[in-house]
């Protein structure tokens, strides 16, 4: 393709400056936040801003983690996250397998609906779940939470899944079959293990999504005792309108657990997503 | 009992069974809602307990047919979607092809650019409120101080075209992370093989990125054009946080303009109406995208 | 047992376990719903239901600043609790911008709070959507507090012939002036009417050109009354029937072309146009010279900026003398609260002196009379909001006052904006005010 091996060497070079001026432009804000966190409230507008603060401080992480009942609100969240998640996967494990292995009547009909459920913001919905948990006593109460984000995620999990699923050999399920297994024994014992990628991507997204969601946590729940993180954080900078430092040590507080998982199961973030999204 | 019938209808039952926990959630959390909110949009819903709704039929849609700010908020929502959509996907297709060319460090540059996808909106909604902030804002900074790009700081949150503009550039910034990765993942697909071919055939650089590389993305383009359209048109966060509609409703997008309305005024028929419209609406588009851009594939 | 069978059965166990650990987390009862809301039933007696044995729980909402939740769960709390040990208050702050529409979502979501320190132009609302109890009928010494309240204060409570609520805490916008941007600009006193404030502008902007004179938030009722009401203009007749004739009067006209003239030579920060300013900061750092502010200011710089000293001084005057805007809280009961006598206890205890002038040292004005000697003595600035209160002026206390004051606040903004012109802008508005008058 290339004959020239100099200009190839060039090109290449130029693409990772211009791939590093991206990538700094993009971690940009984050870094400032950062560098805001550790600012004390004078030096926070100043101009020009800096980026390394002239004296850093935790003071800001160590108010924001003690004025407010941080370690409830993360509980809180950490409950509602995990539930949602082995909840949500389940059923949609499940569904999906119903979907990747039977014929039934109304098996289209019952997909496209999921399919077309898709395409409605959630939001539109808030409402009527409003009004749901009021009947069903769910509001103020995790488990209200807990109800409304799993269903909001069974539909994108179930299509991921179910995509993945039919992708499996059946081989390996006949030999159930002969064995004497039933349905339960393949769905335990091959589908779910030989799925455990798709399974942890589709893991990874319920529970990003249960921990980070703000809108109907804010309208199911009023009491500070059930308050979930992200409501918090924007409570928190209704409260201190102009103490951005704090905010933003606050913030990072609640972000770093998503931060962290991220680093550490990163390849199941992306691959899994690129798979998902391919298969689709 | 269980053995009883034939075996289609044992793996029928056992078919439902599996279907039960998901389909029910669903059901009731997901379509029951969606069915009641067209009934609420039908009336002049009632909030407080013991007090009666009264059925308009389809006067909240007339309604919102005939408020201004209703089309300010869809014309809101339309542009924030014209501009974040491709806007998200170009730099994704570009940040894309780059890392797919460079030999090593893909993955920590992957690892760079997807961090502002899993940062919170919540955060990244404040996050961007102050860097927009009027008098001691970064971006004023640069673009005044630094770059002498402009001569005053300019009060971005303040006028709803520059507020408009600050919210976009959020709404750029975190996705196209999600969009790259998934370009990138299609790109690493693309059999090598086909490249080599077009080069034979004489294509230069350009040549082959629009006869191999576009053509095997498609399907892969498509799917992330529809996902990202619906998000637009779903944007509600980041101007909830950022200005909540001001000034003046100018900056309302619709589902910011639902919500107050029921939320802050109580008037659940009218938001309801709104957000069924907004439904129709994504729902009829998407199926639009689909239909015409895709080739009869397998879903 | 068959595969098929073993299978399914495995199936529907784990079904029924996941389901009865569902149920076991779904709590008891769906909230009773209120009955329904007949308007003001004057003969109803309610017989309050005694305090029962066990603690019993009331939740508080608040939208107390950061120096006063200090004050209010460090000392007021306690005491309460002290003398009350059977009742728990629970208490919760809430921004205040955030209160109104969390407030509301509660109440149709049927988890209205107990008690609320509201807003005093909430009030009309909520007693007209038939929220709250009617205090005048629920509590049987509410005479006695009746007499001991300032009657201005008092009366943001009345509705259709019954009170909602008892005042809480009072407050007005007073002229907030910067001594050491003054003197450098040579001037010595504040302004008394508004012709001198301008001239006093002037003298601020030949300072420096990111000098300003003057900052507020926004264009809402808060900001613009006070400039409306000292001009001579209003917003309704006095019986709030029509808007037109007032809204769009000469006065109120002159006052929107004032504040715009200030806004386009400069003298009023831009911040007014929304996107934030930082008022309290930019008059610490000596950017802004004036402010209206509220008696909770030297609280809040004594924390955060101990450096500057405030100066106070009576709203300038114009053809219509020194009006000021009159807020300030009420304390209010709800229907939905299950344990009313226990909140009835409750609000005797926040009104009682003991408790108004702990909360006086931050700042909240007492709405008792007989405290007022001593809270001046131990606040000597309230002297001067006492005074501008002998004048201050409500806001309309009409159920439909959100709605009306939205409409307001755009107007303000398109007027600001320069989009359109005072007399066409507010031309405009009066019969959209008119509807909202009719309506209850």
């Amino acid at each position: 393709m290339v004959a020239n091996p100099k200009r190839r060497i060039v090109e290449i070079a130029v693409l990772y400056l211009l791939l590093g001026i991206g990538a700094v432009t993009t971690v940009l804000p984050l870094l400032y936040m950062v560098s805001t966190a550790l600012k004390g409230p004078v030096y926070v507008l100043e101009i020009p801003p800096r980026f390394i603060p002239e004296r850093a401080t935790l003071a800001n992480f160590i108010e924001a983690w003690n004025s407010n009942n941080f370690s409830l609100y993360f509980r809180n969240s950490a409950v509602v996250a995990l539930s949602t998640t082995v909840i949500s996967v389940l059923c949609s494990a499940m569904l999906a397998y119903a979907f990747a292995r039977f014929e039934f009547p109304g098996k289209d009909l019952a997909f496209y609906a999921i399919l077309f459920t898709l395409m409605i913001p959630s939001l539109t919905l808030i409402i009527p779940q409003f009004m749901l948990a009021r009947a069903l006593g769910l509001r103020n109460s995790l488990v209200g939470l807990v109800f409304v984000y799993v269903a909001m995620t069974i539909p994108l999990n179930t299509f991921l899944l179910r995509g993945f699923f039919e992708q499996l050999p059946r081989e390996l399920e006949e030999a159930v079959w002969i064995d004497g297994g039933g349905y339960g024994t393949i769905f335990l014992r091959i589908t779910l293990p030989l799925s455990a990628p798709a399974l942890a991507t589709a893991a990874i997204f319920t529970f990003l999504f249960a921990w980070e969601e703000f809108t109907w946590a804010l309208t199911a729940i009023d009491v500070e005792a059930m308050r979930t993180l992200p409501v918090a954080i924007a409570t928190f900078h209704g409260a201190h309108l102009t103490q951005w430092g704090l905010v933003f040590a606050a913030s990072l507080i609640a972000i770093a657990p998503v931060i962290f998982l991220y680093v550490m199961l990163q390849r199941y973030f992306i691959v899994g997503l690129s798979a998902g999204a391919l298969k689709g | 009992m269980w053995t009883q019938g034939s075996l289609r209808t044992q793996r029928l039952r056992a078919a439902y069974l599996f279907m039960l926990p998901g389909m029910a959630f669903f059901l009731i959390f997901y379509l029951y809602p969606l069915v009641q909110a067209l009934w609420i949009s039908l009336h002049e819903w009632s909030i407080m307990p013991g007090q009666d709704s009264r059925f308009v039929g389809a006067a909240n849609y007339l309604r919102a047919l005939r408020d201004p700010i209703f089309w300010i908020s869809m014309r809101n929502t339309v542009l924030y979607t014209a501009v974040t959509v491709p806007g998200q996907m170009i730099l994704a297709m570009l940040v894309a092809l780059a890392l797919h060319a460079i030999p090593r460090g893909r993955v920590l540059f992957r690892t760079l650019y997807y961090l502002p996808v899993i940062t919170s909106w919540v955060v990244a909604a404040l996050l961007f409120k102050f860097l927009f902030h009027s008098q001691s804002g970064l971006i004023n900074y640069l673009l005044v101080d630094v770059l002498h790009l402009a001569d005053r700081y300019i009060p971005w949150l303040q006028n709803p075209e520059t507020a408009l503009l600050a919210i976009m550039t959020l709404g750029i910034w975190k996705g196209i992370g999600w969009s790259m990765v998934i370009f990138l993942a299609a790109l690493q697909d693309i059999p090598l093989e086909l490249y080599e071919a077009a080069a034979l055939d004489g294509a230069g650089r350009w040549g082959r990125f629009r006869y191999v590389t576009l053509p095997m993305m498609r399907p892969t383009v498509i799917f992330v054009l529809v996902m990202l359209v619906i998000g637009g048109f779903n944007v509600f966060l980041p101007v909830y946080l950022m200005t909540g509609g001001a000034p003046m409703h100018r900056t309302e997008t619709l589902l910011t303009y639902m919500y107050n309305e029921a939320f802050n005024f109580l008037d659940f028929g009218y938001g309801a109406a709104l957000s069924y419209m907004l439904a129709a609406l994504i729902f009829l588009l998407s199926l639009f995208q689909i239909k015409l851009l895709r080739r009869p594939m397998e879903l | 047992m068959s595969r098929l069978k073993a299978s399914a059965f495995r199936i529907g166990i784990g079904w029924m376990l996941l389901a009865l650990l569902a149920a076991a987390c779904v709590p008891a009862a769906t909230p009773t719903p209120g009955p329904s809301p007949t308007p003001v039933v004057v003969e109803r007696v309610v017989t309050p239901t005694p305090t029962p044995p066990g603690p019993v729980t009331i939740t508080f909402w608040h939208a107390y600043n950061p120096e006063e939740t200090k004050v209010f769960n460090e000392q007021v709390l306690p005491a309460f609790h002290q003398k009350f040990p059977n009742i728990r208050v629970e208490a919760q702050q809430v921004p205040y911008d955030e209160f109104r529409r969390k407030l509301l979502t509660s109440i149709a979501g049927g988890t209205a709070p107990d008690v609320i320190r509201a807003d005093i132009i909430w009030v009309p609302e909520l007693a007209a959507m038939g929220a709250l109890e009617a205090l005048d009928v629920i509590m049987p010494d509410f005479n006695a507090y009746k007499e001991k309240v300032f009657p201005g204060p008092l009366s943001t409570n009345f509705w259709q012939g019954h009170y909602y609520g008892l005042p809480l805490d009072t407050n007005t916008r007073l002229l907030m002036w910067n001594k050491e941007m003054y003197a450098a600009a040579g001037i010595a006193e504040p302004p008394k009417t508004i012709d001198e404030f301008l001239k006093v502008c002037e003298r601020i902007k030949a300072l420096g050109k990111d000098k300003y004179c003057f900052a507020d938030g926004g264009t809402y009722g808060w900001a613009v009354l006070p400039w409306i009401w000292s001009f001579g203009g209003d917003l309704t007749d006095p019986e709030m029937k029509t808007a037109s004739g007032y809204v769009n009067g000469p006065d109120t006209v002159a006052a929107y072309e004032f504040l715009k003239g200030m806004l386009d030579k400069g003298y009023l920060h831009p911040g007014i146009l929304g996107g934030g300013v930082d008022t309290a900061g930019g008059f610490a750092r000596d950017e802004i010279a004036n402010l209206l502010e509220g008696p909770w200011m030297p609280a809040i710089f004594a924390a955060q900026y101990p450096q500057k000293q405030i100066q106070w001084a009576l709203m300038p005057a114009g053809k219509g003398g020194s009006i000021s805007v009159v807020g300030g809280e009420d304390i209010v009961l709800f229907k939905q609260s299950r344990n009313k006598e226990a909140a009835l206890e409750f609000i005797r205890f926040m009104l009682s002196p003991e408790t108004q002038l702990m909360m006086a040292r931050v700042g909240q004005v007492p709405v008792r009379t007989d405290v007022i000697q001593q809270a001046v003595q131990a606040q000597p600035y309230f002297a001067l909001f006492f005074e501008q209160l002998k004048t201050a002026r409500a806001r309309l206390p009409h159920p439909n006052w959100p709605k009306i004051e939205d409409l307001l606040t755009s107007t303000g903004q398109a007027i600001l904006r320069g989009e359109k012109g005072a007399k066409e802008a507010l031309d405009e508005l009066a019969p959209k005010i008119d509807a909202l008058l009719k309506q209850q």
